[in-house]
């Protein structure tokens, strides 16, 4: 009877999915209540964990709780130790939660929000959670081996050197488009400028608290920093009232991208313990109460998305960045979706500290689901925003014109209604001069989602604190991921430069730390600085590098978990991880493709250069913009250049991996299975 | 009632957990050692330095 029932309301889950899917899907002309969004995503993630997965979870892996995980059998109190999975799912979930579900989809929206939408749910049940379930799968029965260590052992030496690099050229352009969405977002902003200088001494008194005064309180102590920040969000209002002050904190772009530059390099080469670690602990908890309040909020307002299901931007020419919804959509949302990074997550700290193997079902496939419905949620507080208003904020000058009454008229034109006085007002609203031009999708999820908050209670006259607060909460995280990045992309260069140098190896030798740290602050400087002076909006090109190279690394993972699957003589089950393999190649490929060769400027690289010299050679570029238009064309072919060197890295791993794939089908390679060998588990899963 | 409150320990030894609270307690009780300020910091440099090798999430 139990089992009927339970039968009849997984069916009960299904249909309701079903309905809701379709009615997200057929839905023209009238706006729709994002709830039609939230109930169709929950149904399908409870139906790809529970069935999906768990398939997956039984058959393909065969997780055996007997068998002990190494946080059992080389528990040591630090990395290794076995966690209570609930708590350990929220830990991973911390790790794995960064912007790019917040920015992604909030892009993305050009295109309406059903093409987002759907990517986002199907993309990650089908290929995101597989991907960091099979890969923390993977590392915890190599006793927590990196993503770099398992593809050098499963694929060959190639194929970890390749991945060591390409994480490191990543990196640098994950540091420099995440510093660009902080730049346009404090762009002109006294309050928010204000808001986010306060964090640092904030940071700083926090970690000589935990050092010197309250050593090992750190609940305590980010409970005091939190207190410090939400006054710092009033500071910035006074700041940005006062005419002696506002000045101080009002900076352009490049200054802005200036100062970021070097909080980055000073940041790295600070003791963590100052700066970096306290704003971490801060950000995090700041990152999970923020998602939570997001989520109750949308519950409690239950929106309407005023974005339709398309717009008209789905033939490619969208302001916010050009070309169509495929390939440009499934690398835009690539967090929230599929996330190579989150490889390098379930290959990291997670894998140690499982107790049980089948706590890997909730962590590795739950964690990722949790994180693709903060992606829902983001889109959701994209589209409450009237379209018109969506599309000034999100649009730079250099496409809908550079004056206000410009680019209301462009964009008015394209169907979406707004006016000069309407963004007034708004900016008005939030405690902003402007809100045009303000690309990078920061400054729009945090007006988004002011108004779902302050439609919580206290209305307009809060929404101004609601919008800061929600600038300070992406900032927080942001400036953590860039300091924290400097760090990890110095340990990677100088430890691909010790293989040239040994002393460059060494992380205590002090040219080799400034050197190295100089070399990756002015490598994600130089990309940032590209992005502030692009008339295009910097946004349009590098966005697009991003998303092709982090889902180039979830192909890099994906080959590994193929090669790993084939080797484990799981032949009927290739299909889990072909299929997203195959799909991330073609779309990643195309996209790449068309980023280096299309023939519109807005979308080649390479057009965009020969357009901008053929300018220069028909001399109508005035005397005084040669040297910047010929530094644009320069940047236009770097990253051309760039593109096609993820490519053909990821290509080398492909390649490299169909070699062992055949050779192992074939029979001429070995299967090895590099496992730690079984060792009984004496944990019993009720104790955690 | 229950239900309630074992949610609120959960919600409490999660954030001990992010905040490394609990991480310390285990290398205290370890390494048979008492809390202290140098053992604190001890901790935390070990801790952070095996911390910031690895990229943080985007």
């Amino acid at each position: 009877m139990k089992k009927i029932l339970g039968h009849l309301v997984w069916a009960a889950l299904a249909i309701l999915g079903a309905v809701c899917l379709a009615g997200i899907a057929l839905n023209r002309g009238e706006p729709i209540n994002s709830i039609w969004l939230v109930v169709a995503a929950a149904c399908m993630y409870l139906l790809g964990f529970r069935f999906y997965a768990k398939f997956i979870a039984a058959r393909v892996m065969a997780l055996n709780n007997d068998r002990a995980t190494p946080a059992e059998r080389l528990r040591n109190g630090h990395d290794f130790e076995p966690t209570n999975k609930w708590i350990l799912f929220g830990h991973h979930f911390a790790a794995i939660a960064g912007p790019g579900p917040l920015v992604g989809p909030v892009l993305a929206a050009q295109f309406g929000y059903l093409p987002g939408t759907l990517w986002i749910i199907i993309g990650a049940v089908l290929g995101g959670a597989v991907q960091d379930f099979i890969i923390l799968f993977a590392s915890m029965r190599r006793n927590g081996k990196s993503l770099g260590e398992m593809a050098r052992e499963e694929i060959g030496r190639v194929g970890g050197f390749t991945a060591l690099l390409t994480v490191l050229l990543i990196m640098v352009i994950l540091l420099a488009v995440i510093a660009l969405v902080v730049v346009n977002a404090l762009k002109g902003s006294p309050w928010g400028t204000f808001t986010i200088a306060a964090t640092m001494p904030i940071a700083l008194f926090m970690g000589l608290y935990l050092r010197y005064w309250r050593p090992g309180k750190v609940l305590e102590c980010s409970i005091i920093g939190f207190a410090l920040v939400v006054v710092s969000i009033f500071g910035g209002q006074a700041v940005s009232h006062s005419p002696a002050l506002a000045p101080l904190f009002t900076l352009s772009g490049v200054t802005l991208a200036f100062a970021v530059i070097v909080y980055g390099f000073a940041a790295s080469a600070l003791p963590v313990w100052l700066l970096l670690a306290p704003r971490d602990y801060l950000s995090t908890f700041v990152k999970l109460g923020v998602v939570l309040m997001l989520g109750v909020g949308i519950l409690f307002v239950r929106p309407e998305l005023q974005l339709p299901a398309f717009t008209r931007f789905v033939d490619g020419n969208g302001p916010v960045f050009a070309g169509k919804i495929f390939p440009f959509c499934f690398i835009t949302i690539a967090c929230g979706a599929i996330s190579g990074f989150h490889s390098l997550i379930s290959s990291g700290t997670t894998p140690k500290m499982i107790a049980k193997e089948w706590h890997a079902w909730p962590v590795g496939y739950g964690s990722m689901l949790l994180e693709s419905f903060v992606a829902i949620m983001a889109m959701i507080a994209a589209c409450v925003l009237q379209p018109g208003v969506y599309f000034a904020v999100n649009s730079p000058g250099g496409v809908v014109g550079a004056t206000p009454q410009a680019a209301v008229e462009t964009i008015t034109s394209w169907g979406f209604p707004v006016t000069v006085a309407e963004m007034q007002t708004l900016a008005q609203d939030v405690g902003e001069a402007s809100l045009f031009q303000r690309t990078g999708g920061a400054p729009s999820l945090a007006l988004g989602m002011a108004q779902i908050f302050a439609r919580t209670g206290g209305g307009r006259a809060i929404l101004a604190f609601w919008y800061h607060f929600a600038i300070m909460f992406e900032a927080l995280f942001i400036l953590t991921i860039i300091d924290a990045g400097t760090r990890v992309g110095r340990f990677m260069l100088q430890d691909l430069a010790g293989h040239i140098y040994k002393p460059w190896g060494r992380t205590s030798w002090m040219p080799g730390v400034v050197g190295a740290s100089a070399a990756i602050v002015l490598a994600w400087g130089y990309f940032l600085y590209q992005g502030v002076i692009d008339p295009l909006g910097g946004i349009n090109s590098l966005w697009p590098l991003f998303g092709i190279a982090n889902q180039l690394l979830a192909a890099v993972a994906l080959c590994v978990a193929t090669t790993i699957l084939i080797k484990m003589h799981r032949w009927r089950y290739l299909w889990i991880t072909a299929i997203p393999l195959a799909w991330l190649v073609v779309v990643t490929f195309t996209a790449g493709w068309q980023k280096i060769f299309s023939p519109y400027p807005r979308i080649g690289f390479l057009a965009r250069a020969a357009q901008l010299q053929a300018l220069v050679d028909s001399g109508n570029v005035a005397a005084s913009k040669i040297g910047v238009v010929r530094t644009q064309i320069f940047n236009e072919r770097l990253d051309a250049l760039l593109c096609a060197v993820f490519l053909i890295l990821v290509a080398t791993i492909l390649i490299d991996s169909i070699r062992v794939w055949t050779g192992v089908l074939r029979g001429t390679r070995e299967a090895r299975v590099n496992e730690a060998p079984f060792v009984p588990s004496r944990i019993e899963a009720e104790a955690l | 009632m229950k239900r309630v409150k074992r949610f609120g320990r959960f919600v409490l030894e999660l954030l001990r957990e992010l905040s490394d609270e609990n991480a310390y307690h285990r290398h205290l009780a370890a390494h048979g050692r008492a809390h202290s300020r140098q053992e604190w910091q001890r901790f935390l440099e070990e801790r952070l330095r095996a911390r910031y090798i690895r990229p943080k999430c985007c």
